[in-house]
Protein backbone atom coordinates (compact mmCIF):
# COMPACT_ATOMS: atom_id res chain seq x y z
CA UNK A 1 0.00 0.00 0.00
CA UNK A 2 1.02 3.29 -0.62
CA UNK A 3 3.10 5.15 2.28
CA UNK A 4 2.31 2.17 4.49
CA UNK A 5 0.47 3.81 7.26
CA UNK A 6 1.17 3.29 10.64
CA UNK A 7 -1.29 1.53 13.22
CA UNK A 8 -1.04 3.99 15.99
CA UNK A 9 -0.51 2.93 19.84
CA UNK A 10 -4.02 2.49 20.37
CA UNK A 11 -4.50 0.26 17.28
CA UNK A 12 -1.14 -1.60 18.29
CA UNK A 13 -3.02 -2.36 21.77
CA UNK A 14 -6.07 -4.27 20.29
CA UNK A 15 -3.91 -5.83 17.42
CA UNK A 16 -1.87 -7.34 21.27
CA UNK A 17 -5.56 -8.54 22.69
CA UNK A 18 -6.18 -10.12 19.31
CA UNK A 19 -3.00 -11.91 19.15
CA UNK A 20 -3.88 -12.67 22.63
CA UNK A 21 -7.03 -14.28 22.10
CA UNK A 22 -5.83 -16.18 19.09
CA UNK A 23 -2.88 -17.88 21.45
CA UNK A 24 -5.70 -19.05 23.77
CA UNK A 25 -7.85 -20.52 21.26
CA UNK A 26 -10.97 -17.66 20.93
CA UNK A 27 -11.77 -16.00 17.51
CA UNK A 28 -9.70 -12.87 18.14
CA UNK A 29 -10.30 -9.17 19.33
CA UNK A 30 -13.18 -8.55 16.62
CA UNK A 31 -16.28 -7.09 17.42
CA UNK A 32 -19.74 -7.16 16.03
CA UNK A 33 -22.93 -4.74 15.17
CA UNK A 34 -26.15 -6.09 14.70
CA UNK A 35 -28.83 -4.21 12.80
CA UNK A 36 -31.95 -5.64 12.53
CA UNK A 37 -34.06 -4.32 9.33
CA UNK A 38 -37.26 -4.42 8.60
CA UNK A 39 -36.92 -5.46 5.25
CA UNK A 40 -34.40 -7.35 3.54
CA UNK A 41 -31.46 -5.91 1.26
CA UNK A 42 -29.52 -6.49 -1.80
CA UNK A 43 -26.44 -8.55 -1.20
CA UNK A 44 -24.86 -7.55 -4.79
CA UNK A 45 -25.90 -3.79 -3.58
CA UNK A 46 -23.85 -4.34 -0.30
CA UNK A 47 -20.75 -5.91 -2.49
CA UNK A 48 -21.01 -3.49 -5.04
CA UNK A 49 -20.37 -0.70 -2.24
CA UNK A 50 -18.02 -2.22 -0.09
CA UNK A 51 -15.75 -2.57 -4.01
CA UNK A 52 -15.91 0.65 -4.21
CA UNK A 53 -14.75 1.54 -0.40
CA UNK A 54 -11.74 -0.69 -0.70
CA UNK A 55 -10.81 0.83 -4.22
CA UNK A 56 -11.07 4.38 -2.34
CA UNK A 57 -9.66 3.11 1.11
CA UNK A 58 -6.79 0.51 0.30
CA UNK A 59 -6.25 0.37 4.50
CA UNK A 60 -9.54 -1.92 4.14
CA UNK A 61 -7.61 -4.87 2.31
CA UNK A 62 -4.52 -4.88 4.01
CA UNK A 63 -3.13 -6.71 6.94
CA UNK A 64 -0.84 -5.47 10.17
CA UNK A 65 2.48 -5.87 9.38
CA UNK A 66 5.68 -4.12 9.42
CA UNK A 67 8.88 -4.64 11.13
CA UNK A 68 9.69 -2.02 13.53
CA UNK A 69 6.73 -0.07 13.48
CA UNK A 70 3.53 -1.96 12.92
CA UNK A 71 2.03 -0.69 9.64
CA UNK A 72 -0.96 -1.64 7.55
CA UNK A 73 0.92 -3.85 4.67
CA UNK A 74 -1.08 -4.57 1.79
CA UNK A 75 -2.14 -7.90 1.48
CA UNK A 76 -0.98 -9.31 -1.82
CA UNK A 77 -1.93 -11.95 -3.71
CA UNK A 78 -3.89 -13.56 -1.04
CA UNK A 79 -5.89 -10.60 -0.10
CA UNK A 80 -9.65 -12.05 0.94
CA UNK A 81 -11.03 -8.09 1.68
CA UNK A 82 -14.13 -7.58 3.01
CA UNK A 83 -16.41 -10.60 3.21
CA UNK A 84 -20.00 -10.48 2.62
CA UNK A 85 -22.21 -13.44 3.12
CA UNK A 86 -25.96 -14.92 3.07
CA UNK A 87 -27.66 -17.34 6.24
CA UNK A 88 -31.03 -18.67 7.28
CA UNK A 89 -31.94 -18.38 10.39
CA UNK A 90 -31.30 -21.01 13.20
CA UNK A 91 -30.97 -21.13 16.98
CA UNK A 92 -27.06 -21.35 16.78
CA UNK A 93 -26.37 -19.15 13.88
CA UNK A 94 -25.42 -16.17 16.05
CA UNK A 95 -23.14 -17.80 18.38
CA UNK A 96 -21.31 -19.31 15.13
CA UNK A 97 -21.05 -15.69 13.63
CA UNK A 98 -19.56 -14.61 17.26
CA UNK A 99 -17.34 -17.78 17.03
CA UNK A 100 -15.94 -17.40 13.53
CA UNK A 101 -12.65 -15.32 13.50
CA UNK A 102 -11.42 -13.46 10.83
CA UNK A 103 -8.67 -13.90 8.46
CA UNK A 104 -6.65 -10.80 9.47
CA UNK A 105 -3.39 -11.81 8.04
CA UNK A 106 -5.53 -12.07 4.65
CA UNK A 107 -6.39 -8.99 4.52
CA UNK A 108 -10.28 -9.71 6.10
CA UNK A 109 -11.04 -6.68 8.50
CA UNK A 110 -14.34 -6.60 7.76
CA UNK A 111 -16.97 -9.21 7.52
CA UNK A 112 -20.99 -8.48 6.68
CA UNK A 113 -23.42 -11.33 7.88
CA UNK A 114 -27.24 -11.28 6.16
CA UNK A 115 -29.29 -13.38 8.15
CA UNK A 116 -32.62 -13.61 6.30
CA UNK A 117 -35.47 -13.78 9.31
CA UNK A 118 -39.06 -14.85 8.87
CA UNK A 119 -41.48 -11.95 7.27
CA UNK A 120 -38.81 -10.88 4.80
CA UNK A 121 -36.98 -9.18 7.60
CA UNK A 122 -33.17 -9.29 7.97
CA UNK A 123 -30.30 -8.99 10.36
CA UNK A 124 -27.02 -7.79 9.29
CA UNK A 125 -23.92 -8.88 11.42
CA UNK A 126 -21.55 -6.94 11.35
CA UNK A 127 -17.76 -7.93 12.28
CA UNK A 128 -14.35 -5.97 12.20
CA UNK A 129 -11.05 -5.96 13.75
CA UNK A 130 -10.87 -3.93 16.61
CA UNK A 131 -6.93 -3.06 16.10
CA UNK A 132 -9.02 -1.26 12.33
CA UNK A 133 -11.30 1.46 14.35
CA UNK A 134 -13.16 2.12 17.56
CA UNK A 135 -16.62 1.23 18.13
CA UNK A 136 -17.84 4.68 17.32
CA UNK A 137 -16.20 4.49 13.77
CA UNK A 138 -17.51 1.50 13.13
CA UNK A 139 -21.24 3.00 13.50
CA UNK A 140 -20.11 5.91 10.96
CA UNK A 141 -18.55 3.40 8.43
CA UNK A 142 -21.63 1.33 8.67
CA UNK A 143 -23.41 4.91 8.23
CA UNK A 144 -21.01 5.98 5.26
CA UNK A 145 -21.69 2.19 3.79
CA UNK A 146 -25.07 1.83 3.99
CA UNK A 147 -26.28 5.71 2.86
CA UNK A 148 -25.41 7.13 0.06
CA UNK A 149 -25.66 10.64 1.48
CA UNK A 150 -22.82 10.63 3.82
CA UNK A 151 -20.19 12.02 2.60
CA UNK A 152 -16.93 9.85 2.95
CA UNK A 153 -13.99 10.53 5.23
CA UNK A 154 -11.25 12.45 4.21
CA UNK A 155 -8.17 11.47 5.89
CA UNK A 156 -8.79 7.35 6.18
CA UNK A 157 -5.15 6.71 7.06
CA UNK A 158 -3.52 6.39 10.35
CA UNK A 159 -0.97 8.21 12.46
CA UNK A 160 0.54 8.07 15.28
CA UNK A 161 -1.54 9.33 18.25
CA UNK A 162 1.43 11.74 19.57
CA UNK A 163 4.58 13.12 18.08
CA UNK A 164 6.85 16.02 18.40
CA UNK A 165 8.25 15.79 21.38
CA UNK A 166 11.69 15.17 22.25
CA UNK A 167 12.38 11.42 23.10
CA UNK A 168 13.53 12.34 26.51
CA UNK A 169 10.22 14.05 27.75
CA UNK A 170 7.98 11.64 25.86
CA UNK A 171 9.98 8.84 28.59
CA UNK A 172 9.49 11.33 31.37
CA UNK A 173 5.43 11.76 30.71
CA UNK A 174 5.08 7.94 29.82
CA UNK A 175 7.07 7.09 33.29
CA UNK A 176 3.80 8.76 34.94
CA UNK A 177 1.43 5.79 33.78
CA UNK A 178 4.33 2.96 34.89
CA UNK A 179 4.53 4.88 38.48
CA UNK A 180 0.30 4.94 38.76
CA UNK A 181 0.45 1.31 37.88
CA UNK A 182 3.39 1.05 40.62
CA UNK A 183 0.95 2.45 43.06
CA UNK A 184 -2.02 0.06 42.24
CA UNK A 185 0.78 -2.68 43.09
CA UNK A 186 0.40 -1.96 46.85
CA UNK A 187 -2.79 -3.93 46.67
CA UNK A 188 -2.74 -5.56 43.52
CA UNK A 189 -5.48 -6.82 41.25
CA UNK A 190 -6.48 -10.32 40.65
CA UNK A 191 -8.89 -11.68 37.74
CA UNK A 192 -10.60 -14.93 38.50
CA UNK A 193 -8.78 -16.73 36.12
CA UNK A 194 -9.66 -19.89 34.17
CA UNK A 195 -11.75 -21.46 36.79
CA UNK A 196 -13.48 -23.50 33.60
CA UNK A 197 -10.45 -25.07 32.47
CA UNK A 198 -13.24 -27.68 30.58
CA UNK A 199 -15.44 -24.95 29.36
CA UNK A 200 -14.86 -23.81 25.62
CA UNK A 201 -12.43 -20.89 24.63
CA UNK A 202 -16.14 -19.60 23.44
CA UNK A 203 -17.11 -16.12 24.13
CA UNK A 204 -20.78 -15.66 25.05
CA UNK A 205 -22.71 -12.14 25.44
CA UNK A 206 -26.67 -11.24 26.39
CA UNK A 207 -28.13 -7.84 26.07
CA UNK A 208 -30.17 -6.01 28.62
CA UNK A 209 -32.64 -3.66 27.13
CA UNK A 210 -34.41 -0.63 28.85
CA UNK A 211 -37.47 0.89 28.06
CA UNK A 212 -37.79 4.61 27.67
CA UNK A 213 -39.30 4.96 30.89
CA UNK A 214 -36.37 2.81 32.44
CA UNK A 215 -33.91 4.27 30.75
CA UNK A 216 -35.24 7.91 31.69
CA UNK A 217 -34.90 6.72 35.21
CA UNK A 218 -31.22 5.53 34.93
CA UNK A 219 -30.56 8.65 33.25
CA UNK A 220 -32.13 10.88 36.06
CA UNK A 221 -30.10 8.55 38.93
CA UNK A 222 -26.66 9.67 36.97
CA UNK A 223 -27.54 13.13 36.85
CA UNK A 224 -28.31 13.08 40.54
CA UNK A 225 -25.15 11.44 41.72
CA UNK A 226 -22.55 12.94 38.70
CA UNK A 227 -24.45 16.14 37.84
CA UNK A 228 -25.10 16.87 34.16
CA UNK A 229 -22.90 14.79 31.36
CA UNK A 230 -22.33 12.37 34.17
CA UNK A 231 -23.70 8.93 32.56
CA UNK A 232 -20.69 7.69 32.18
CA UNK A 233 -19.48 7.81 35.58
CA UNK A 234 -22.69 6.33 36.83
CA UNK A 235 -21.97 3.55 34.60
CA UNK A 236 -18.61 2.12 35.65
CA UNK A 237 -18.96 2.99 39.42
CA UNK A 238 -22.38 0.51 39.09
CA UNK A 239 -20.87 -1.57 36.90
CA UNK A 240 -17.26 -2.06 39.27
CA UNK A 241 -19.71 -2.48 42.59
CA UNK A 242 -21.35 -5.37 40.54
CA UNK A 243 -18.27 -6.77 39.60
CA UNK A 244 -16.78 -6.93 43.62
CA UNK A 245 -20.75 -8.39 44.33
CA UNK A 246 -20.00 -11.04 41.67
CA UNK A 247 -16.66 -12.14 43.04
CA UNK A 248 -17.65 -12.38 46.49
CA UNK A 249 -20.81 -14.74 45.00
CA UNK A 250 -18.10 -16.87 43.51
CA UNK A 251 -15.29 -16.93 46.54
CA UNK A 252 -12.85 -14.93 44.79
CA UNK A 253 -12.77 -11.08 46.36
CA UNK A 254 -9.48 -9.52 44.85
CA UNK A 255 -7.33 -6.80 46.78
CA UNK A 256 -8.32 -4.40 44.04
CA UNK A 257 -10.48 -4.13 40.74
CA UNK A 258 -8.56 -1.70 38.13
CA UNK A 259 -10.72 -0.33 35.35
CA UNK A 260 -9.34 1.11 32.32
CA UNK A 261 -11.69 3.84 31.45
CA UNK A 262 -11.41 4.30 27.54
CA UNK A 263 -11.12 8.18 26.69
CA UNK A 264 -11.87 9.39 23.02
CA UNK A 265 -8.99 11.37 21.33
CA UNK A 266 -11.28 12.81 18.81
CA UNK A 267 -11.89 16.54 18.66
CA UNK A 268 -15.56 16.54 19.20
CA UNK A 269 -17.70 17.10 16.09
CA UNK A 270 -15.71 15.16 14.18
CA UNK A 271 -14.75 10.98 12.83
CA UNK A 272 -11.76 12.02 11.47
CA UNK A 273 -9.41 9.76 11.26
CA UNK A 274 -12.01 7.06 10.64
CA UNK A 275 -10.14 4.22 9.85
CA UNK A 276 -8.24 4.14 13.78
CA UNK A 277 -8.17 3.60 17.39
CA UNK A 278 -8.60 6.74 18.71
CA UNK A 279 -8.34 6.48 22.45
CA UNK A 280 -6.47 5.61 25.47
CA UNK A 281 -7.00 4.44 28.70
CA UNK A 282 -7.25 6.22 31.99
CA UNK A 283 -6.58 3.56 34.81
CA UNK A 284 -8.79 3.92 37.96
CA UNK A 285 -8.26 1.73 41.22
CA UNK A 286 -10.75 0.62 43.17
CA UNK A 287 -10.59 -1.28 46.46
CA UNK A 288 -13.24 -3.54 48.31
CA UNK A 289 -14.69 -0.94 50.70
CA UNK A 290 -14.89 1.62 48.07
CA UNK A 291 -17.35 -0.90 46.26
CA UNK A 292 -20.14 -0.99 48.88
CA UNK A 293 -22.00 1.19 47.65
CA UNK A 294 -22.54 3.03 44.10
CA UNK A 295 -21.99 6.05 46.20
CA UNK A 296 -18.88 5.36 47.32
CA UNK A 297 -17.90 4.05 44.20
CA UNK A 298 -18.91 7.42 42.21
CA UNK A 299 -16.64 9.02 44.70
CA UNK A 300 -14.01 6.98 43.03
CA UNK A 301 -14.49 7.41 39.33
CA UNK A 302 -14.85 11.58 39.72
CA UNK A 303 -11.85 11.73 41.90
CA UNK A 304 -9.39 9.59 39.76
CA UNK A 305 -10.69 10.85 36.59
CA UNK A 306 -10.09 14.33 37.43
CA UNK A 307 -7.08 13.72 39.27
CA UNK A 308 -5.65 11.61 36.22
CA UNK A 309 -6.01 14.44 33.96
CA UNK A 310 -4.83 16.72 36.62
CA UNK A 311 -1.66 15.41 36.89
CA UNK A 312 -1.32 14.23 32.89
CA UNK A 313 -2.02 11.15 33.00
CA UNK A 314 -4.27 10.92 29.86
CA UNK A 315 -1.31 12.23 27.77
CA UNK A 316 1.16 9.77 29.45
CA UNK A 317 -0.67 6.96 28.77
CA UNK A 318 -1.14 8.13 24.89
CA UNK A 319 2.78 8.93 25.20
CA UNK A 320 2.98 5.38 26.49
CA UNK A 321 0.89 3.34 23.87
CA UNK A 322 2.85 5.20 21.45
CA UNK A 323 6.48 3.91 22.81
CA UNK A 324 4.65 0.30 23.19
CA UNK A 325 4.89 0.36 19.26
CA UNK A 326 8.26 -0.75 19.18
CA UNK A 327 8.02 -3.67 21.11
CA UNK A 328 7.04 -7.04 19.69
CA UNK A 329 3.24 -8.51 19.76
CA UNK A 330 4.45 -11.35 22.72
CA UNK A 331 7.10 -9.18 24.18
CA UNK A 332 4.10 -6.11 24.75
CA UNK A 333 1.62 -8.52 25.87
CA UNK A 334 3.97 -10.19 28.86
CA UNK A 335 4.38 -6.39 29.86
CA UNK A 336 1.04 -5.46 29.86
CA UNK A 337 -0.02 -8.87 31.50
CA UNK A 338 2.55 -8.47 34.16
CA UNK A 339 2.11 -4.60 34.42
CA UNK A 340 0.38 -4.92 37.82
CA UNK A 341 2.02 -8.31 38.93
CA UNK A 342 -1.39 -8.87 39.18
CA UNK A 343 -3.99 -7.78 36.53
CA UNK A 344 -3.87 -4.83 34.62
CA UNK A 345 -8.02 -4.76 34.13
CA UNK A 346 -10.68 -6.25 35.91
CA UNK A 347 -13.88 -5.64 33.79
CA UNK A 348 -13.47 -4.74 30.05
CA UNK A 349 -15.49 -1.16 29.74
CA UNK A 350 -17.01 0.59 27.00
CA UNK A 351 -19.73 3.43 26.82
CA UNK A 352 -19.73 4.44 23.40
CA UNK A 353 -23.04 7.11 24.40
CA UNK A 354 -26.08 7.25 21.50
CA UNK A 355 -25.24 5.72 18.61
CA UNK A 356 -24.79 7.72 15.36
CA UNK A 357 -28.23 9.38 14.64
CA UNK A 358 -27.12 8.91 11.02
CA UNK A 359 -27.82 5.40 11.53
CA UNK A 360 -31.84 4.99 11.06
CA UNK A 361 -31.51 3.39 7.59
CA UNK A 362 -29.28 0.84 5.66
CA UNK A 363 -29.68 0.90 1.89
CA UNK A 364 -33.07 1.87 2.60
CA UNK A 365 -34.17 -0.80 5.19
CA UNK A 366 -35.06 1.02 8.27
CA UNK A 367 -33.28 -0.07 11.33
CA UNK A 368 -35.40 -1.24 13.89
CA UNK A 369 -32.98 -2.38 16.29
CA UNK A 370 -28.60 -1.89 17.22
CA UNK A 371 -27.15 -4.19 19.09
CA UNK A 372 -22.72 -3.27 20.21
CA UNK A 373 -21.10 -6.71 20.88
CA UNK A 374 -17.62 -6.05 22.11
CA UNK A 375 -14.51 -8.44 22.91
CA UNK A 376 -13.09 -9.49 26.01
CA UNK A 377 -9.27 -11.24 26.71
CA UNK A 378 -8.28 -13.57 28.91
CA UNK A 379 -8.74 -12.73 31.55
CA UNK A 380 -10.73 -10.56 33.06
CA UNK A 381 -12.72 -12.37 30.77
CA UNK A 382 -16.01 -10.20 31.37
CA UNK A 383 -17.12 -7.26 29.92
CA UNK A 384 -20.00 -4.44 29.39
CA UNK A 385 -20.74 -2.03 26.98
CA UNK A 386 -23.03 0.79 27.45
CA UNK A 387 -25.13 2.73 24.52
CA UNK A 388 -28.16 4.47 23.89
CA UNK A 389 -30.23 3.54 20.76
CA UNK A 390 -32.69 6.00 19.26
CA UNK A 391 -33.14 7.07 22.60
CA UNK A 392 -33.45 4.07 24.70
CA UNK A 393 -30.08 2.22 26.77
CA UNK A 394 -29.23 -0.95 26.14
CA UNK A 395 -26.19 -2.83 28.04
CA UNK A 396 -24.24 -5.84 26.54
CA UNK A 397 -22.70 -7.90 28.69
CA UNK A 398 -20.08 -10.49 27.32
CA UNK A 399 -18.27 -13.09 28.84
CA UNK A 400 -15.51 -15.68 28.15
CA UNK A 401 -17.32 -19.53 29.35
CA UNK A 402 -13.65 -20.69 30.89
CA UNK A 403 -13.83 -17.99 33.05
CA UNK A 404 -17.62 -17.33 34.29
CA UNK A 405 -20.55 -19.60 33.70
CA UNK A 406 -23.66 -18.20 31.99
CA UNK A 407 -25.41 -18.00 35.60
CA UNK A 408 -22.68 -16.04 36.77
CA UNK A 409 -22.84 -14.05 33.97
CA UNK A 410 -26.64 -14.01 33.88
CA UNK A 411 -26.59 -12.59 37.55
CA UNK A 412 -24.01 -10.25 37.09
CA UNK A 413 -26.13 -8.66 34.17
CA UNK A 414 -29.53 -9.19 36.64
CA UNK A 415 -27.58 -7.05 39.67
CA UNK A 416 -26.47 -4.40 36.65
CA UNK A 417 -29.75 -3.97 35.67
CA UNK A 418 -31.23 -3.48 38.95
CA UNK A 419 -28.20 -0.98 40.47
CA UNK A 420 -28.48 1.23 37.58
CA UNK A 421 -32.87 1.55 38.04
CA UNK A 422 -31.89 1.29 42.58
CA UNK A 423 -28.66 2.78 43.31
CA UNK B 1 -15.65 42.30 39.51
CA UNK B 2 -15.22 40.12 36.86
CA UNK B 3 -16.69 40.38 33.30
CA UNK B 4 -18.50 37.49 32.03
CA UNK B 5 -17.81 38.97 28.68
CA UNK B 6 -14.19 38.20 29.32
CA UNK B 7 -14.70 34.85 30.54
CA UNK B 8 -16.51 34.50 27.36
CA UNK B 9 -13.74 34.57 25.20
CA UNK B 10 -11.63 32.47 26.93
CA UNK B 11 -13.80 29.75 27.60
CA UNK B 12 -14.60 30.21 23.26
CA UNK B 13 -10.81 30.01 23.04
CA UNK B 14 -10.18 26.72 24.90
CA UNK B 15 -12.91 25.35 23.90
CA UNK B 16 -12.04 25.54 19.95
CA UNK B 17 -8.08 24.76 20.83
CA UNK B 18 -8.29 21.81 23.22
CA UNK B 19 -12.20 20.35 22.49
CA UNK B 20 -14.17 20.52 19.24
CA UNK B 21 -13.07 19.68 15.57
CA UNK B 22 -11.63 22.92 13.66
CA UNK B 23 -14.43 22.42 11.18
CA UNK B 24 -16.87 22.97 14.00
CA UNK B 25 -18.65 26.45 13.71
CA UNK B 26 -18.02 27.28 17.82
CA UNK B 27 -19.97 30.36 19.00
CA UNK B 28 -21.19 31.66 22.62
CA UNK B 29 -24.63 30.50 21.78
CA UNK B 30 -23.79 27.24 20.46
CA UNK B 31 -25.44 24.21 21.82
CA UNK B 32 -22.50 22.84 23.52
CA UNK B 33 -23.98 19.30 24.26
CA UNK B 34 -25.43 18.88 20.68
CA UNK B 35 -22.23 19.88 19.06
CA UNK B 36 -20.40 16.85 20.91
CA UNK B 37 -19.06 17.99 24.46
CA UNK B 38 -19.00 15.50 26.70
CA UNK B 39 -18.01 14.26 30.00
CA UNK B 40 -14.78 13.73 29.40
CA UNK B 41 -14.96 17.14 27.82
CA UNK B 42 -16.66 18.94 31.13
CA UNK B 43 -13.92 17.43 33.10
CA UNK B 44 -11.53 19.55 31.11
CA UNK B 45 -13.04 22.57 31.09
CA UNK B 46 -13.45 22.39 34.71
CA UNK B 47 -9.74 21.97 34.97
CA UNK B 48 -9.40 24.93 32.90
CA UNK B 49 -11.29 27.04 34.78
CA UNK B 50 -9.52 25.95 37.88
CA UNK B 51 -5.97 26.42 36.40
CA UNK B 52 -7.39 29.81 35.52
CA UNK B 53 -9.45 30.95 38.30
CA UNK B 54 -8.23 29.17 40.74
CA UNK B 55 -11.50 27.46 42.31
CA UNK B 56 -13.42 23.96 40.94
CA UNK B 57 -16.87 24.76 39.92
CA UNK B 58 -19.40 23.05 42.66
CA UNK B 59 -20.76 19.83 40.92
CA UNK B 60 -24.54 21.51 42.39
CA UNK B 61 -23.74 24.48 40.07
CA UNK B 62 -22.69 22.37 36.99
CA UNK B 63 -26.84 21.65 35.69
CA UNK B 64 -27.98 21.04 32.54
CA UNK B 65 -28.78 25.03 32.24
CA UNK B 66 -25.42 26.25 33.53
CA UNK B 67 -24.04 23.97 30.14
CA UNK B 68 -26.55 25.35 27.64
CA UNK B 69 -24.05 27.35 26.22
CA UNK B 70 -20.87 29.28 26.30
CA UNK B 71 -22.67 32.13 27.18
CA UNK B 72 -24.81 30.36 30.09
CA UNK B 73 -21.61 28.61 31.56
CA UNK B 74 -19.66 32.35 31.59
CA UNK B 75 -22.22 33.85 33.67
CA UNK B 76 -22.34 31.06 35.63
CA UNK B 77 -18.55 31.16 36.42
CA UNK B 78 -18.58 35.01 36.87
CA UNK B 79 -21.75 34.87 39.57
CA UNK B 80 -19.36 32.23 41.72
CA UNK B 81 -16.36 34.26 41.29
CA UNK B 82 -18.06 37.86 42.28
CA UNK B 83 -19.46 35.61 45.18
CA UNK B 84 -16.50 34.49 46.42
Amino acid sequence: MRGDPQLNGSDYLMLGFDYELRRRGFAGNSCQIVLELGSAISTEALKARLADLVNRYPILRARPGGVFLPKWKSAGHSVIGPQVRVHRDQPDLRQQLADEPLALKRGELLRFDLVQRDGGRMDVVFKWAHTLMDANSAEHFLAVVGRADIPLPATPTTQPLHAGKPLKQRFQLAWKSIHQLDQFCQAAPRSVGVRRPSAPARQKFRVERFSAEETARIRANGARLCGALGAAQYHSAVSMVELHRLHERIGCVSPSYVLPVPVGLRRKGSMEPLFSNQMTMLMTQFLPENLGSTVSAVAIVKSQMAAGLRTGLLESGVVLSELFRFLPLPLYMAMVKQGLRGEICSLFYGDTAAVTPLLTTFFGATIEDFTHIGATTPSPGLGVIFYFYRGLMRVTVFHLENHFSDAEAAGFAAGLRARLLEP
Amino acid sequence: MIETQEIETKLLDFLKREVFAPEVLVTSETDLVAAGFDSMSLVRLLLFIETDYGFWIPESEITGDALRNIRALASTIARLINER
